[in-house]
């Protein structure tokens, strides 16, 4: 089974800084992270890899070359092949123009038997680069997965989470499926992959190397969307009202607020 | 400081840490009030290939030294040493083999005991051969293909828990130390039983029981060494294995100050905090000055052993001591410093000086190891 994990290096959400001018993410290299869904998927990868040993786990990335060491995590845990798109023209992407790079770059890689997503990153929360990849591709796509289990080499029975209702599907490959955050356990790192990974080298692709790119489809000029402003919410104080002595209709309203959160 | 450790070494350190930070330090609290054997975090050092650091390649480990094994072992004993000594233990029930097993002893339990397959433990101590081990009375008698082993072991770290035991007994009562043997002892050979298990004061995660041989019938050709070597082995994989108490003895120091700094720097007293008084300073620049002293200290031990030096006694005593009473006064101090909340069970200080008094009890109290760094001393001069 060929199995592609698309993870996204992130600014730790902790250490986030908007500029103001530019209207995009400061991303300085130190605070980088894997995009804590996106490890999730990869989590589910490695599952289906441990099952069938002969399948072949890969990452695609695509940011700026300071996400490098990041992606070497992900040889820790037990990637076979990390990739990263790397291009100054793709800066300023939005994720339609992101979803089109990436799926651009799934095509001039491998045939994958299944892509597999976190179901939103922390910084972009936008959900929308794993379907638009789907159909970029061609492909069935399955959002907010909680579980997947190989019912054999090209049948999943997975799980799909929507608030408290789970709904189990059996699907046939090829497919993408994006998994929701805390799905699963995510592994510690092997010290045999951890060797690996100090002198592995991610490859990375620029936009030259993709097959039928319309680079006018790309980076900023490409985006179909554009952020007009990053404002901060303001939590509004929460109003407390103090019942002392309350009636019996008091009380009874206050159970049924009680009620509704329970 | 920086000790320069090479990128292997140092690869296997931030893996111990992450096991130790984000797996140890939530359960260590209960596997102590509960005294669970940590099977859970082993299986995790076996996923995770920290098992093996030690053991030669061509037996399935990393082939690492003592120094990969002191930084595992120092790593998990930041959060607790209860669970690290039951992996100290596997590697001093693994030594004997690797220093002194044949070519098919070493293929059979070596690989086993890298993959994290099977744990093993020592077994020397009995109830009336403490400090004085030559005068151990377990014997093992030769009968026809096999060695009939009797006696009690009291003591055992990994009892009963252990897949895998070196245990030492006499062959020939009339030559003393010279009458020791060491034998490979398998759980679940005839005649081999675990006795009770201690109720302990601290790093009580571990499993310390005692080992019943009722003619327990051993293949001679478990026998490792041979007749009458035991005493040495013994000694050899102590010299060996010793820098691990010291690990464990800096891990816990090391554990107890990062939690008393933390403590002193947010407690405020008197409109300020700890951190501001000079009496409190000198402590935690005592705890910091002491920890680098011990771990400079081990270190070098380790990377003498790890280069091929012939004799390294004095050296691997040295740092046993040394660290371990750094260990018993930094935990003591780390309790003054939080005051009463060092002396709840609410914070983690108060079960690191519980769990560092046995460093300087174990393999061979303080006290021998001095007659021993004595003894070489003066040879020496
Ligand atoms: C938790 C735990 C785990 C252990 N695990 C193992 C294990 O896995 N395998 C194993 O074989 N053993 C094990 N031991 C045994 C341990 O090695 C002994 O407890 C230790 O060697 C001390 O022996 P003892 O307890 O009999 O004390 P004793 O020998 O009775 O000594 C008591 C005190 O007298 C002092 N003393 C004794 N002789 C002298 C001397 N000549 N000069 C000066 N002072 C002296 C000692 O320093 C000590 O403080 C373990 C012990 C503990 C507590």
């Amino acid at each position: 089974m060929n199995i592609l994990v698309c993870v996204k290096q992130i600014v730790d959400p902790d250490k986030i800084e908007y500029n103001s001018t530019t209207k995009t993410i400061k991303r300085s290299s130190q605070h980088l992270m894997n995009n804590p869904a996106d490890l999730n998927a990869l989590e589910f990868a490695l599952r289906l890899k441990d099952i069938f040993p002969d399948s072949r786990v890969y990452t695609l990335s695509m940011g700026s070359l300071e996400c490098k060491e990041k992606v070497k995590e992900l040889i820790e845990l037990g990637v076979d092949e990390a990739i990263l798109l790397s291009d100054k023209r793709l800066a300023g992407s939005d994720a339609s123009a992101t979803s089109y790079a990436l799926s651009c770059a799934i095509e001039t890689l491998e045939r994958f038997d299944l892509i597999l997503c976190g179901d939103h990153s922390l910084d972009g929360e936008t959900s929308i680069v794993p379907p638009q990849i789907a159909e970029y591709l061609g492909i069935c796509h399955i959002a907010s997965v909680v579980d997947i289990k190989p019912k054999d080499k090209d049948t999943l029975e997975i799980v799909k989470k929507v608030e408290n209702i789970l709904a189990k599907f059996e699907v046939k490959l090829p497919m993408l499926l994006s998994v929701k955050k805390d799905s699963n356990f995510v592994r510690f790192p092997k010290l045999s992959f951890m060797i690996r990974a100090l002198s592995y080298e991610p490859k990375v692709l620029s936009l030259d190397d993709l097959r039928d790119i319309d680079v006018k489809r790309i980076g900023l000029e490409g985006s179909k969307t554009a952020v007009d402003d990053f404002e901060k919410e303001k939590m509004e104080s929460i109003s407390c009202k103090i019942y002392e002595q309350g009636s019996i209709s008091e009380i009874e309203c206050i159970a049924e607020v009680i009620l509704k959160f329970i | 400081m920086d000790y320069f450790l090479t990128d292997s070494q140092k690869i296997i350190k931030r893996l111990a840490k992450k096991i130790s930070d984000e797996v140890i330090s939530k359960v260590a609290g209960k596997y102590d009030k509960e005294g669970i054997f940590p099977r859970d975090i082993l299986d995790l050092l076996a996923y995770t290939e920290l098992t093996g650091v030690y053991i030669p390649k061509e037996y399935g480990g990393f082939g690492g030294g003592v120094l990969e094994m002191c930084l595992v072992v120092e790593e998990l004993s930041r959060n607790c040493a209860g669970i690290a000594v039951s992996y100290a233990a596997t590697a001093l029930g693994a030594y004997p083999i690797m220093l002194y097993g044949t070519e098919n002893q070493k293929k059979k339990y070596l690989p086993k005991i890298a993959k994290g397959e099977a744990i093993a433990a020592f077994a020397l101590t009995e109830a009336d051969a403490g400090s004085d081990v030559s005068s151990i009375k377990t014997v093992a008698e030769k009968d026809g293909d096999f060695y009939i082993l009797n006696g009690n072991k009291h003591w055992i770290t990994n009892g009963g828990e252990a897949d895998i035991y070196v245990v030492f007994a006499v062959t020939d009562k009339s030559k003393g130390p010279r009458g020791i043997s060491a034998f490979i002892v398998e759980k679940g050979y005839e005649g081999f039983y675990c006795g009770k298990k201690e109720d302990k004061m601290g790093i009580r995660a571990s499993s310390t029981t005692e080992l019943i041989f009722e003619n327990c019938k051993v293949p001679k050709e478990n026998l490792l060494g041979r007749e009458g070597t035991g005493f040495i082995i013994a000694m050899k994989t102590f010299d060996r294995t010793r820098p691990g108490v010291a690990a464990m003895a800096i891990g816990i120091a090391q554990g107890a100050y990062e939690h008393a700094l933390r403590y002193a720097k947010e407690r405020i007293q008197f409109g300020q905090p700890l951190t501001s008084f000079q009496a409190i300073q000198h402590m935690l620049a005592d705890m910091y000055i002491n920890i680098e002293a011990a771990r400079a200290l081990l270190y070098s031990t380790c990377r003498m052993i790890d280069s091929g030096a012939k004799d390294y006694t004095k050296e691997s005593s040295a740092c046993k001591v040394f660290a371990s009473d750094v260990a018993m006064k930094i935990t003591i101090d780390a309790v003054q410093i939080m005051g009463g909340n060092g002396y709840v069970k609410d914070y983690p200080v108060e079960k690191m000086m519980r769990d560092a008094k046995v460093t300087q009890i174990f393999e061979g109290a303080n006290q021998i190891q001095r007659n021993i760094i004595a003894s070489e001393i003066v040879k020496e001069l």
